[in-house]
C-alpha cells in the first residue's frame, strides 16, 4: 500500500529519470489509428478544443522532462475529482483523453 | 457408533438421543465431529446416502426466478435442484473449496445499509476461523494479513485512503471434487466415535412443538417407512434453502414475525466479454511485472482478490464488492477494438509508471447482495415432491440499490486504481444487461437471520430460533448480510462456535 507522500516521491523519481526528457517522444510509437479513434471520441465531446488549447491545457510549461510528472499529476487529480472520459467501457482520466485528442492533431 | 441405512429399520422406529442433527452437510458434520467422543448421545439424520442418487436429488426441486431493477425477470428453474447436493457431506460433494473469512467491514453495522451488523465481530469470530481452517487443512487467516516478501506477489500499490485491499482466497482439498479419500473421510471418520449415530435415507419432513418446545420429528423414507426422532435439543442444518423449507413447512415454525425465508441473498458474479463495440470487463496494469498475487498461473492456487474494506465502503455508500483477476488472452473480433486497448493500455502505463509495458489481465467483480425482505423463499403447496413436502419457490430479487452499488465500487476502484497509477479498468456494462450477464452463485445465506431482537431476527445470536428454546440452527442461512466471500468458512466457524455453545449449554445445565 502506498500513501499520496509515496506517489508524490515517485513522481518525483520519474521526473529524474533519463529518457523522458521531451514529452512527445513516449507516445511516438502508439498505434496512430488508434489514437485518432481515440482523440475523435474524446473532442466529440469537447468540439471547441483546438491543438492551441490543449497544448496550453497539458503543457503549460512546456514540453521539457517536468512535463510528465505534471501530467501524472493531472490525471491523478481527474481521477480523484471524477473527471472521467469513458472509451469503449474504459474509465480514463480527462487528460488522458485531451492528450488523446492533441496526438491525434499533431499526427 | 455407526452409519444406519434408515431403511433397514423397522417400521416406525422411535430415534432418540441427547441431540439430533437435521441434515449431514459440511455444517450437521462439522457440529457431529465436535461432538464425537463426548458425553452427549448424537443422531445424524441425513436424507440422502453416501453417495448422489437421482430420487433423492429430485426432493430438491423447485422453482426459482431471478428479478432485478430495470431487467427482464430470468427464470432458473433448475437452481434449487442444481446448486445443492442431498448425499451425507452434502454440497461438499462437489464445491470448489474456495475459502476466505468474511471482512470486519461484512460484521459491522453499516448505517447506510438497512439491515446490516452481525450480533458478533470480526475479531470475536477469530478462534472459530482458526479452528474452521484447521478442518479444512487450510492455512489460518489472521486478522491482519501480513504482506508478501516475495517480488511477483507484491500487493497493487493503492491508496490507503481509498480503503481496496488485497483479501486472500485459498483452496481446501477437502471436497469431493477435488480429493475424494479425504472428504470421505471427513464425511464418515466421526460416526466411528460411540455416542454418534448417522442415518441414511432419513429425511425430516416435519419438526413438531408444543408451545416454545421441540418435541419431535417426523422421518421419511422413499421406500414408504416412516420414524419419529427425539431428543432434549435439535439443529437444523439442511442448508439455506431447505432450513426454511423446514421450518414453513411445520406450521410456520419460527415465523411469528414473518421473516423465515425472506432476505434470501445470493451473489452474483458480473464480466462480461468483448463484442465489436466495446472492450470487455478488463484491468490493464501499469505495472510490467505480472500480478502473481491476484492472478495465478493455475486455478486453485491462494491468491488475493482486490477487496472493498470499511474506509471503502463508507466513503462510496456501498457494499462489500471484490474485483477478482485472472489471466487471459485477449483477441477481439474487431481488430479496432483490441487496438484501442493496447493503445490506451500502452499510454497509462507510460504515464503512470514510465514503462513501455503493460499488463492486459480479465476480471471479474462481485457485490454484497444487499438483505431485501422481498428477495424470499415461499413454499408452493400446489407442487410437492415424492415425500408429500410442498417445493420451494425462490423469488431472488436485486434492488435498484444493488445494481448503484456494484457500478459505484466499480467507478470507485476505477479511479483509486488510476489515482495511484496501477491502471485502467473497463466495465462496458449497461445497467439493463446485468442480471443476464451474471452468473449465479451456489451460496444461499440469509433466510433464517440472526439478530437478537425476535422482531428483527429469527435466531439469536447464539442460533437458537427465538420461538423454540431446543432447536438451533446451522448454515449460512442464519448470516445477517452476505459479504462477498464464499460462505462455507463461515458456515463451519459458526458451526464450531455453536458447538462450544451447545457443550457449555449441556454443562451449566
Ligand atoms: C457446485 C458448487 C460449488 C461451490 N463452491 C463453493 C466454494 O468454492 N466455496 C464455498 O464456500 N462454498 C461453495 N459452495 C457452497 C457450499 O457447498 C455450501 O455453502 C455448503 O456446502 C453448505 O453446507 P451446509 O451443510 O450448510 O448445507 P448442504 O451442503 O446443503 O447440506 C445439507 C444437508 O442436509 C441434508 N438434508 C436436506 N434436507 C434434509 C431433510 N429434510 N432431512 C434430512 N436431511 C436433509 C442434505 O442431504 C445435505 O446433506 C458451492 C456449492 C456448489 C453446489
Amino acid at each position: 500500500m502506498s500513501t499520496r507522500r509515496d506517489l508524490l516521491t515517485a513522481l518525483i523519481a520519474l521526473a529524474a529519470a533519463p529518457g523522458l526528457g521531451v514529452v512527445a517522444a513516449p507516445f511516438s510509437d502508439l498505434d496512430r489509428d488508434a489514437v485518432r479513434r481515440i482523440g475523435q471520441a474524446w473532442r466529440d465531446s469537447h468540439p471547441g478544443a483546438t491543438s492551441r488549447t490543449l497544448s496550453a491545457r497539458l503543457f503549460p510549461t512546456g514540453r521539457g522532462p517536468e512535463a510528465l510528472p505534471a501530467l501524472r499529476a493531472a490525471v491523478a487529480a481527474d481521477f480523484r475529482a471524477g473527471r472521467l472520459f469513458v472509451h469503449r467501457g474504459w474509465r480514463l482520466s480527462d487528460t488522458e483523453g485531451a492528450l488523446f485528442a492533441l496526438l491525434a492533431m499533431e499526427a | 457408533m455407526a452409519i444406519i441405512d434408515a431403511r433397514t429399520l423397522p417400521d416406525a422406529s422411535p430415534l432418540e438421543a441427547d441431540m439430533v442433527i437435521i441434515g449431514g452437510g459440511l455444517a450437521g458434520i462439522t457440529l457431529a465431529r465436535e461432538l464425537a467422543g463426548g458425553p452427549l448421545k448424537v443422531i445424524v439424520l441425513e436424507s440422502g446416502g453416501l453417495e448422489i442418487e437421482p430420487e433423492t436429488q429430485a426432493l430438491y426441486a423447485g422453482s426459482c426466478v431471478q428479478k432485478a431493477d430495470g431487467a427482464k425477470d430470468r427464470p432458473l428453474d433448475s437452481y434449487p435442484a442444481q446448486s445443492r447436493i442431498r448425499a451425507l457431506g452434502g454440497s461438499g460433494h462437489v464445491w470448489g473449496g474456495k475459502c476466505g473469512p468474511l471482512d470486519p467491514a461484512d460484521f459491522a453495522e453499516r448505517p447506510w445499509i438497512p439491515y446490516s451488523g452481525w450480533p458478533v465481530t470480526r475479531a470475536q469470530m477469530q478462534d472459530y476461523y482458526d479452528r474452521a481452517c484447521d478442518l479444512l487443512e487450510i492455512d489460518r487467516f489472521p486478522l491482519e494479513w501480513p504482506t508478501p516478501t516475495d517480488q511477483a506477489l507484491q500487493p497493487l500499490a493503492l491508496d490507503d485512503e481509498d480503503g481496496f485491499f488485497p483479501a486472500p482466497r485459498v483452496f481446501t482439498r477437502i471436497s469431493g471434487r477435488t480429493d475424494k479419500p479425504a472428504f470421505d473421510r471427513f464425511r464418515t471418520q466421526f460416526a466411528e466415535a460411540p455416542n454418534i449415530t448417522v442415518y441414511l435415507y432419513a429425511n425430516v419432513i416435519r419438526i413438531r412443538r408444543e408451545g416454545d418446545v421441540v418435541t419431535g420429528l417426523d422421518v421419511a423414507c422413499l421406500d414408504g417407512k416412516r420414524h419419529t426422532a427425539k431428543a432434549a435439543r435439535y439443529v437444523l442444518a439442511t442448508g439455506g434453502i431447505e432450513n426454511v423449507r423446514l421450518l414453513l413447512a411445520s406450521e410456520n415454525l419460527g415465523n411469528r414475525h414473518d421473516l423465515v425465508g425472506r432476505f434470501f441473498q445470493g451473489h452474483l458474479t458480473y464480466s462480461n466479454d468483448s463484442d465489436t463495440q466495446r472492450e470487455g470487463s478488463t484491468f490493464a496494469a501499469s505495472r510490467a511485472a505480472p500480478l502473481d498475487l491476484y492472478a495465478t498461473a493455475q486455478r486453485f492456487e491462494p491468491h488475493c482478490v482486490i477487496g472493498a474494506g470499511l474506509p471503502a465502503q463508507k466513503r462510496m455508500k456501498t457494499g462489500n464488492f471484490t474485483a477478482t483477476l485472472f489471466r487471459a488472452n485477449f483477441s477481439n473480433a474487431d481488430a479496432t477494438v483490441g487496438a484501442d486497448t493496447q493503445t490506451l493500455a500502452k499510454t497509462a502505463t507510460k504515464l503512470d509508471q514510465g514503462q513501455e509495458q503493460s499488463n492486459l489481465l480479465g476480471f471479474f467483480a462481485m457485490t454484497e447482495h444487499f438483505p431485501n425482505p422481498d428477495s424470499r423463499i415461499t413454499l408452493d403447496p400446489s407442487q410437492r415432491d415424492a415425500l408429500g413436502m410442498p417445493r420451494v419457490r425462490l423469488t431472488w430479487v436485486h434492488g435498484r440499490k444493488d445494481h448503484e452499488d456494484l457500478e459505484r465500487s466499480i467507478d470507485g476502484l476505477a479511479n483509486a486504481l488510476g489515482a495511484s497509477g496501477e491502471g485502467r479498468l473497463c466495465w462496458s456494462l449497461r445497467r439493463d444487461e446485468l442480471l443476464a450477464v451474471s452468473s449465479a452463485s451456489r451460496h444461499h445465506m440469509g433466510t433464517t437471520r440472526m439478530h437478537r431482537d425476535p422482531r428483527q431476527g429469527v435466531v439469536d445470536s447464539n442460533g437458537r430460533l427465538h420461538e423454540a428454546r431446543n432447536l438451533y440452527v446451522a448454515g449460512s442461512s442464519v448470516f445477517p448480510t452476505s459479504g462477498i466471500v464464499n460462505p462455507t468458512l463461515t458456515i463451519l466457524a459458526l458451526t464450531l462456535r455453536l458447538a462450544d455453545h451447545l457443550k457449555s449449554e449441556k454443562k451449566a445445565a
